[in-house]
């Protein structure tokens, strides 16, 4: 998918622009606090109905005005889909192809992104909390019934953790209402799990090779999803619901002497392994850096694959921060495949393979004029 | 300037009432001052009869002028079924329907920790003792929305009857997920009856 046209009115620092993009590279230069990673917001927004600097709309906002208008007109295989977003300090209201959507699940897949800045790194430094965000973010973009079963899952750990608390200060005293919230949170918790084991599989795939090629074939890189249970109750959504299950009822007293649901897919986490290694413990920056490009480029293809549409590459900052052989790389996944919006201050020190043919932006004080 | 006292506290009042704003009362205040003194009174006096009047029916825990209720009284109901629901309201809905001959139960609710709502604060164990009493009762019905909580609770209380030998089912076809019974028409709930699911 490409995105073909975007307008914002009030949004951040810009007043008023409307944009035409090319289907290659498009590179946004300007000085620091121009407005590069604002635009770059924009079209994150217009995707996901949500930013990824801020939980506040009002942030989004334009600090003269009360409200922020975005429309995007998102070219498709078979047909092009205008997507229109207001925000007021309240809210948002979506439109896909001018009418109203009552849900944002409903709208939110319509315009796939992937979005690299150099706080990715955090995917394999941080802690399990960015993976499992990361994890939430990607898959809920590929898949309406993931994004489903977690906002479920969600409320019902809610339910259960206050319950645990109002056991614990015996407020409550009903352990068969604790079995049946044990068992709800176990069907949907099974849900993700099995959902995440089977993206990672389709994301490993693709990031082993691309990994593999910028380690000049030195380095095998692995993904394990870190759980509680046992690999070889994984097999199957109700293998791991009857498994969860269990071990809910194992620790039962421990959940509730500690008021809180101790296990789960929102405990889980992902381990990156190089040659055997947990790179995050024992990675140089040099492979962690690899590992991320790597994790990021597969999300490319997996979204491919499963939406039969290449996402739109959003990268900030990044590109000066790679090393020729990763640019080069970087090229060869991108290159007359994926619509590309990259930010930077200067040309220099980046490939110049990379900007061969590329629609230039200069962005200065909320202003865009093409170079 | 201030609203007159009595102005004000009628602003006050119509404030209390859920989807009404500032505005909205101001109007709505406005209104009932220029209404005539027969349709004022008449309005008060439903007001008040709300509380002086209705009770939760005792077998049931429906809304009622008299206990036990109307439908509790009625020889002629099929009274081996009993049909679970949250609200008064929810009766209301199923009765306009037409279709269900059976009988009753109001939780008043739905389980929901975060609300303060346990089991003991649903009207729960006087369907249980319903059911130890009335050896006739064959079959639960639960007619909870299809929410979590929804969902919770009619796990819950068939978790609750079922090893006394009693069949639970469950409406479930025909109302869409996160539904509000309230919201479904007469044919989507008849739907939901005839294919409701044994839990
Ligand atoms: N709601 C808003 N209304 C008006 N201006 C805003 C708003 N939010 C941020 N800004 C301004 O936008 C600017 C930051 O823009 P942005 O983050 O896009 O910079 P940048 O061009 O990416 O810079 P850098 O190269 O340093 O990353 C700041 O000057 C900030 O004051
Ligand atoms: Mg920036
Ligand atoms: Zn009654």
């Amino acid at each position: 998918m490409k995105l073909k046209n975007l307008e914002l009115r009030h949004f951040r620092n810009y007043e008023k622009i409307n944009v035409n993009f090319s289907d290659g590279i498009n590179v946004l230069i300007g000085n620091n606090a121009q407005g590069k990673t604002n635009l770059l917001e924009a079209i994150y927004v217009l995707a996901l109905a949500r930013s990824h600097r801020t939980r506040n709309n009002r942030d989004l906002i334009n600090w003269k005005y009360e409200n922020a208008q975005m429309k995007g007109r998102v070219s498709k295989a078979y047909a092009d889909t205008d997507l229109e977003l207001d925000l007021d300090r309240s809210g948002k209201r979506a439109k896909v192809n001018h009418i109203e959507q009552a849900k944002l699940s409903s709208y939110v897949g319509q315009l796939n992104v992937i979005l690299f800045s150099p706080e990715d790194l955090s995917i394999v430094k941080g802690s399990p909390s960015v993976r499992r965000k990361f994890m939430d973010m990607e898959f809920g973009q590929i898949s309406g019934q993931y994004l489903y079963n977690l906002s479920h899952y969600q409320r019902i750990l809610e339910q259960r953790n206050r319950y645990l608390k109002q056991l614990y200060y015996r407020k409550a005293h009903d352990r068969l209402f604790l079995d049946v919230l044990s068992d709800q949170l176990s069907a949907f918790g099974a849900e993700i799990i099995h959902q995440r084991i089977q993206l990672l599989a389709g994301l490993e795939k693709s990031a082993r090779q691309i990994h593999w090629d910028i380690s000049l074939h030195k380095e095998k890189l692995k993904f394990r999803y870190v759980t509680a249970l046992k690999d070889k109750d994984l097999t199957s959504t109700n293998h791991i619901y009857e498994c969860l299950r269990a071990l809910y009822k194992k620790n039962r007293n421990r959940e509730i002497k500690q008021r809180t649901t101790i296990l789960g897919p929102h405990r889980d986490d992902i381990h990156f392994i190089v040659n055997g290694k947990n790179v995050q413990t024992f990675g140089s920056q040099g492979q962690q850096r690899t590992t991320t490009l790597s994790v990021k480029l597969a999300e490319i293809d997996l979204m491919k694959s499963e939406t039969n549409e290449a996402p739109i590459l959003l990268l900030d900052d990044v590109l000066s921060e790679l090393d020729g052989n990763r640019q080069t790389h970087l090229l060869k996944a991108i290159q007359d495949k994926v619509q590309t919006f990259l930010t930077t201050t200067s040309l220099s020190g980046i490939t110049k393979k990379l900007i061969d043919n590329p629609k230039v932006f200069k962005i200065s004080n909320g202003k865009i004029t093409i170079d | 300037m201030q609203y007159p006292e009595p102005l004000a506290k009628l602003i006050d009042s119509y404030m209390r009432l859920p989807g009404i704003g500032h505005k909205t009362a101001i109007r709505l205040a406005y209104f009932t001052v220029g209404m005539n003194k027969d349709d004022v009174k008449n309005f008060a006096d439903a007001l008040v009869s709300t509380k002086d009047k209705l009770k939760f029916c005792s077998i049931c825990g429906n809304l009622t002028e008299e206990d036990p209720c109307e439908i509790c009284r009625d020889p002629n109901r099929d009274r081996s079924k009993i049909l679970v629901v949250e609200q008064s309201k929810d009766v209301m809905v199923m009765e306009q329907m037409k279709n269900y001959k059976g009988l009753y139960h109001v939780l008043h609710g739905v389980l929901s920790p975060i609300e303060g709502k346990g089991p003991e604060e649903l009207n729960i164990k006087s369907l249980i003792k319903r059911l130890q009493k009335n050896e006739s009762v064959n079959e639960v019905i639960i007619a909870t929305n299809a929410t979590p909580e929804g969902e919770a609770t009619a796990m819950y209380l068939s978790k609750l009857i079922k090893p006394a030998g009693i069949k639970v089912t469950r409406l479930a076809h025909g109302l869409s997920v996160g539904s509000d019974i309230e919201y479904a028409d007469n044919m989507t709930l008849y739907r939901a009856i005839k294919g409701r699911t044994q839990m």
